[in-house]
This record gives C-alpha cells, sequence and structure tokens, in this order.
C-alpha cells in the first residue's frame, strides 16, 4: 500500500536531530535506509507526523580500525560492510553474515545502525555483536555513551537505546591470531528472517578451543548468548564427543518461543544443528592447519 | 502537514526537477510523474523486486525509497539501462531462453542480475540462484532465467580472457 | 495461535479478584491501554496504543465475556479491528486459584488472524505476547505489593524495579527501561509501584457486574488480541 502522509526533514547535526526529537517525541522517526522504516509505513502499521533523515550527518558511514577495535558507523550500509577490506581482515565473522542479510537491494540501502537500533531478535547484526561482546554508541543530548553488546539488547525490540538518542556506530575487537569465526542461519528461503541462525567466534592455542562464543539468533526475544554450553566447551579440543555435550546443554539452556512456522522444540533442535555444523568446521580448520 | 518538497535529480542521464509529496515512493514517481512505466510495483514491501531501479549505481527497492531520499542523486531504470546497452547481452540472452512470458518481474530481474554482472563477474550457478532470489517470477519456473544470467557471465568472462589474451 | 501461561501473584484471591476487577488498574497495566468502556451488559470495548519496534497502531476491541463465576475465572470471547491490517479473534479461559504465596492465575489462549495480519504476521505473535502479558502481570502484582514491604523487596530482588514500575505504569514510553523485561520474568513480586495506581484494594467487596466483566476483558484483552494484534506488525 501506499505510506501515510508525513513531513520530512534531512537535518545536518546532531543537535538539530535532538531538538526534532524533543520537539515531536515519538511523532517524529528516525530515517537511515528505511527498509524496515518505510515497509512498516507502507503497510499503514505507523503514522509518524515526520521523518528525520540522518543520512545527512557527516562522519556516521565510517569503518576505521582505532585501538584495537574496529568501528563501524551507524550509517555504514549492509553491504558497504560486506564489500569492506578493514571488515574482513579485521571482523570477518561481520563478512560472512552479511550475504546472509535480506537481498541485495535492501543490503544497498540498510544500515548497521537501523539494524542495531531496532535489535530484531532475528536479525544478523545484533547477533554478531553478542557474540563479539562488541559495544554499541549512542548519543543523547547528554552525551555520548558505549553499552556493552549483551546489555544493548534487552527484550522484543527493546534495547537500551533511550527515546531521544541516536545509534552512532558500533565496535568490535579487531580479529587476532588463532581467532576462528563462523556463521550459519537456517531459513525456509534465502532472505526470509531466519528461523535460527548462529554467529561462533572461538579462540584456538594449538588444537584447544581455550573459548567458544556462541551468539544465537531466532531463538529468544533478543540474540541469546549460549553461556553453558560455552563454559563445557572452552579449554577442550572440539572433538564429536565435546560437541556432544555442548548440544545437550544447549537444548536445555535454551529457551525459545515457537512461531507459526517453528515450534520452540523445533528451534531447539536447529541450534544444535547448527552448533554441531559449525563447531565441526571449526574442528576441521584447526585439523587442516595443524596437517 | 504534508508540504510538498522540489526535488532535482538525474534520471536516465537527464537532468530533472519535480514537486513531490514527501510520501511519494520512488517508483511511483518515476512511474507517475515521468511516465517511466518499466519498473513496476508488486508488493510495495521490499520483498518481490518487481521495483527494482539503480540509485547511484547500486540496486534498490523503488518501494522502499522515497522520490525526496533521491534529491542530488542519479536514478537508472530499466528505460535506462535499455538504451546505454548496458545489458544488450543480458537481454538477448532473456530472449533466447525464454526467460520471460508475461515481462511483469522482467526489468526488476534485469537490474537485479546486472549488478550481479557487474559486482561477481565468477558467480556460480548457485550464487546467481542466491543472488535472484530477491526477485520473484510468477511464470517461467526461474531456470531460464538463472541460464540467461550465466549464459552472460560465461560469455563476458570469455570475452575478458580473449581481451587479456 | 496459542498463549498458555499462569502467573502466581503474591496475593490472597479476593485481593486479586477485587483488583482485577478494578477497571483503573487494568487501564494502567494494560501497556498501551487507552480507553476502556462499557459497551453494554457482558460487552467490554477499550483502545490500546501498541508500539514495538518500528509499529505505532491503535486496536479497537471488543470482548464478550461468558461463564462468569466470581472469584474463580471466566471465559471471554475478543474480537479486535487493526484498520488497513486485519482483524484478529479469539477466545481466553482464566482461572484463580488459591496456591501457598498468593493467588495462581492461570489462562489459556487461542486465536486466529485475517487479513496483512495473517499474511505479514506469524514470526512474532507468540514472542510479543509473551512480553505483554509479562508486562501486564509484573504491573499488576506491583499494584498489589504493600509499597512499603515492595521497597524493601526491590533491592534484594537486584533489580532496578521501582523506576522501572513507574515508567512503564505511569507513562506511555515506548522503550521499557533496561531491566523490565527480567524484573516480569523473575521477581514480579518485588516490584514498587509508585504514582497514578489507586491504593491497594483492603477487604474485597467483590464489586460484582460490570467491574468484573472488566477484569476479564481486560485479561482477554491482553492474552487474546494483544499477541495477534502485534503478530501483525512483524514481518516474517
Amino acid at each position: 500500500m501506499k505510506a501515510p502522509a508525513f513531513d520530512y526533514t534531512r537535518p545536518r547535526t546532531l543537535a538539530e536531530v535532538f531538538a526534532l526529537l524533543r520537539e515531536h517525541g515519538d511523532d517524529a522517526r528516525l530515517l537511515a535506509g528505511g527498509q524496515t522504516l518505510l515497509a512498516t509505513l507502507n503497510m499503514r502499521l505507523s503514522e509518524p507526523r515526520l521523518l528525520i533523515d540522518i543520512t545527512g550527518l557527516p562522519g556516521l558511514a565510517d569503518i576505521a580500525v582505532r585501538e584495537g577495535r574496529l568501528h563501524v558507523g551507524a550509517l555504514a550500509t549492509h553491504s558497504a560492510i560486506e564489500a569492506s577490506a578493514l571488515v574482513a581482515e579485521h571482523a570477518p565473522l561481520l563478512a560472512m553474515a552479511a550475504p546472509h542479510i535480506a537481498h541485495r537491494a535492501i543490503r544497498n540501502s540498510g544500515t548497521w545502525g537501523g539494524s542495531i537500533a531496532y535489535g530484531d531478535p532475528a536479525a544478523e547484526w545484533p547477533c554478531c555483536l553478542v557474540a563479539l561482546d562488541g559495544r554499541v554508541h549512542v548519543q543523547g543530548p547528554g552525551g555520548a555513551r558505549q553499552i556493552a553488546a549483551v546489555d544493548f539488547f534487552q527484550d522484543l525490540y527493546t534495547t537500551a537505546l533511550q527515546p531521544d538518542e541516536v545509534v552512532t556506530g558500533a565496535c568490535v575487537p579487531v580479529a587476532a591470531r588463532g581467532n576462528w569465526f563462523g556463521f550459519d542461519e537456517l531459513s525456509r528461503r534465502h532472505g526470509d528472517y531466519a528461523v535460527a541462525g548462529l554467529a561462533v567466534a572461538a579462540h584456538f592455542d594449538g588444537g584447544v578451543a581455550t573459548r567458544v562464543n556462541l551468539g544465537f539468533l531466532g531463538v529468544g526475544a533478543t540474540p541469546v548468548r549460549a553461556r553453558r554450553a560455552e563454559a563445557l566447551l572452552a579449554g577442550k579440543v572440539l572433538d564429536a564427543a565435546a560437541i556432544e555435550i555442548a548440544a545437550t546443554a544447549l537444548k536445555a539452556e535454551l529457551d525459545p518461543v515457537g512461531d507459526l512456522t517453528s515450534g520452540a522444540d523445533t528451534k531447539r533442535h536447529l541450534a544444535t544443528v547448527l552448533l554441531r555444523r559449525l563447531l565441526g568446521a571449526a574442528q576441521a580448520s584447526r585439523s587442516a592447519l595443524a596437517a | 502537514m504534508a508540504e510538498q518538497h522540489t526535488i532535482q535529480l538525474t534520471v536516465n542521464g537527464s537532468a530533472c526537477s519535480r514537486s513531490v509529496q514527501p510520501r511519494r515512493h520512488l517508483v511511483d514517481f518515476l512511474r507517475q510523474d515521468l511516465g517511466l512505466t518499466g519498473s513496476h510495483l508488486g508488493c510495495e514491501h521490499g520483498v518481490c523486486g518487481a521495483c527494482t531501479v539503480e540509485l547511484d549505481g547500486h540496486i534498490v527497492r523503488g518501494c522502499l525509497t522515497l522520490a525526496v531520499q533521491a534529491q542530488g542523486r542519479s536514478v537508472r531504470t530499466i528505460e535506462g539501462l535499455s538504451a546505454d546497452g548496458d545489458v544488450a547481452d543480458l537481454q538477448q540472452a532473456f530472449i533466447r531462453h525464454n526467460a520471460l512470458q508475461c515481462g511483469f518481474c522482467t526489468p526488476g530481474m534485469v537490474m537485479a542480475a546486472k549488478e550481479l554482472l557487474e559486482k561477481r563477474p565468477q558467480a556460480t550457478r548457485a550464487e546467481v540462484r542466491e543472488w535472484m532470489s530477491g526477485n520473484y517470477c510468477r511464470c517461467t519456473g526461474y531456470h531460464a532465467i538463472v541460464d540467461a544470467i550465466c549464459e552472460t557471465l560465461a560469455s563476458r568472462s570469455a570475452q575478458a580472457a580473449q581481451a587479456a589474451a | 495461535m496459542e498463549l498458555n501461561g499462569d502467573v502466581l501473584v503474591a496475593a490472597p484471591r479476593p485481593q486479586v479478584w477485587a483488583a482485577l476487577n478494578d477497571p483503573e488498574v487494568l487501564r494502567l497495566c494494560i501497556p498501551g491501554c487507552e480507553a476502556m468502556a462499557l459497551a453494554g451488559e457482558h460487552e467490554m470495548t477499550a483502545t490500546v496504543a501498541v508500539k514495538l519496534g518500528p509499529v505505532r497502531a491503535r486496536f479497537n476491541g471488543r470482548v464478550r465475556l461468558h461463564d462468569v463465576r466470581p472469584g474463580e475465572g471466566c471465559t471471554l470471547q475478543f474480537e479486535g479491528q487493526g484498520g488497513a491490517a486485519g482483524m484478529a479473534r479469539g477466545e481466553s479461559r482464566v482461572q484463580l486459584a488459591d496456591e501457598p504465596g498468593g493467588t495462581r492465575v492461570s489462562y489459556q489462549t487461542q486465536a486466529s488472524v485475517a487479513g496483512k495480519l495473517g499474511q505479514v504476521g506469524g514470526r512474532m505473535i507468540d514472542a510479543a505476547a509473551r512480553q505483554m502479558a509479562d508486562q501486564f502481570f509484573a504491573a499488576f502484582q506491583a499494584s498489589l505489593a504493600p509499597p512499603q514491604a515492595a521497597a524493601e523487596a526491590a533491592p534484594a530482588a537486584g533489580v532496578d524495579a521501582p523506576a522501572a514500575a513507574e515508567a512503564r505504569i505511569a507513562s506511555d514510553a515506548p522503550s521499557p527501561p533496561a531491566t523490565q523485561g527480567a524484573a516480569a520474568a523473575t521477581a514480579p513480586a518485588a516490584i514498587t509501584a509508585r504514582r497514578a495506581l489507586p491504593p491497594t484494594p483492603t477487604a474485597p467487596a467483590a464489586p460484582a457486574g460490570e467491574a468484573s466483566r472488566v477484569l476479564w476483558f481486560v485479561l482477554g484483552a491482553l492474552s487474546t488480541g494483544f499477541g495477534v494484534w502485534l503478530g501483525r506488525a512483524l514481518f516474517s
């Protein structure tokens, strides 16, 4: 359908954005890539009075390495992240996840900051941030602050972002020697929101996995770190036995809510499928290195 | 509310200036304000791909882009792409392979394939299918479309190899 | 969709019944509820503004009550109109039972959707309904806790509860503060409610008739309508 009528403005500074948010409150919506917002308006599921286009704000699309962390600005598009040499080198997990986001035309417009601000439990970027122990950068009239990703995504579509704040970017630690990353998701069709997905960020010392971060998407109200399974994998060789122990713990740990197409048990099962797949791949790559 | 905005943009190489409501989608602007009806509307929420157009050199959903967001930018539709001849080989391959029946999805298919040819010249058949999965077709069953794209990739690769030799 | 659940409310059954009979309590406990009105002897209408993710939508619903057993339970039949997005209908059975620690409130809901709701929704219906139910019962429990005891309990629960309850109940803030989800799930009994809520009901005078139907209407509205309404918002 056609979107309802609204006013449109494209401020050049954050100060202007804050002033507009103060004036209009929830009647104004921030517009970056618009791939979620405009679809929502087209379906008449929201009728804001004003769209505040923030794509004119300078410096918010940069991708850079600073002090051991890769910083990605909020306005970086999914395609830009997918194509970035810095991302490929310093945060390869993001490059692996990017092609799973919707389809190319949407990736060319949709943004890192938009995906993070909505915090859809099946979205790729919130899951990757949580797996990588990333930090979300936000700014409000009172100043800037950083929030650990695990604290930022709190409940269904509920983040630590206050109504008068703007996500300006997010950062992750740069990849180090011995790191291994993997990403996979399962959906009915490519580009659909995933039924379940997994981002693995691991560190190996020789054949032993000293740390295995497991970030799941689609199995909770937010992206989920499977802490118990992680604890069982830390310090182990990722052989079949270790993976099975972790898979059993994972089934007990996850508490997914089912939906029309996939029940809770299905999601639980698919989470273990992804776990086996990715940890198996991790082990195979370590063996290949050793060989 | 909903005052008109004047936008100035380049469409298919020509400068144009129009007054639009902010709510106007780019694809509706192209179709109704400029008479460029080659881009189509299917789902109006970004999943079917029929509205795919090029904005500043990369494909976007015309139904998830506002005309006002195209201010100062360059848009190319299937009409412009055709006129420029960028994908004449792809279009011929579509005809040879019978990759269109009603033709409704075809402009979007060609737009999406154009970017694949540019950005993924080494794409495998599986990668072509994945890339094109953002465009729906109700007539052909897709294989002929994938065949046409794969044939074009192959012939372009061969040409590039020949040119290098 | 099906939404089944139960909550242990830390208050005696007659007090729970009385509070659930209080339209003001219910209006404040249902997230986004803007209006509630009687439409007939066994009928209520309500308007609820929903904010979840990108969705901002106003719903008009109607509930008819059947099989009212004062103090014990009821069945609600619910129908909601979401304008262009479609409609939803459903049925909810609610029971109250005495239990050590308070009153067990149980509900079983079945609902179906039509229109765009049916097309687009599904992925999030259950999760959204669960969240809304959690929010409702957290606010409801807060309305029953004696303010002093709750204030003492809140730090022990380790939850930044007072601000959470206050914001949730008294304002239309779209983003519930940090610990609300955790609070709802783990320590509803410890939440302090401040301002805007009526004083804790003491002697339950078991108001009969219309007021009791408001309670059941709201529970039905919550568990039936919200999840379904929200379902349409969320894209597959």
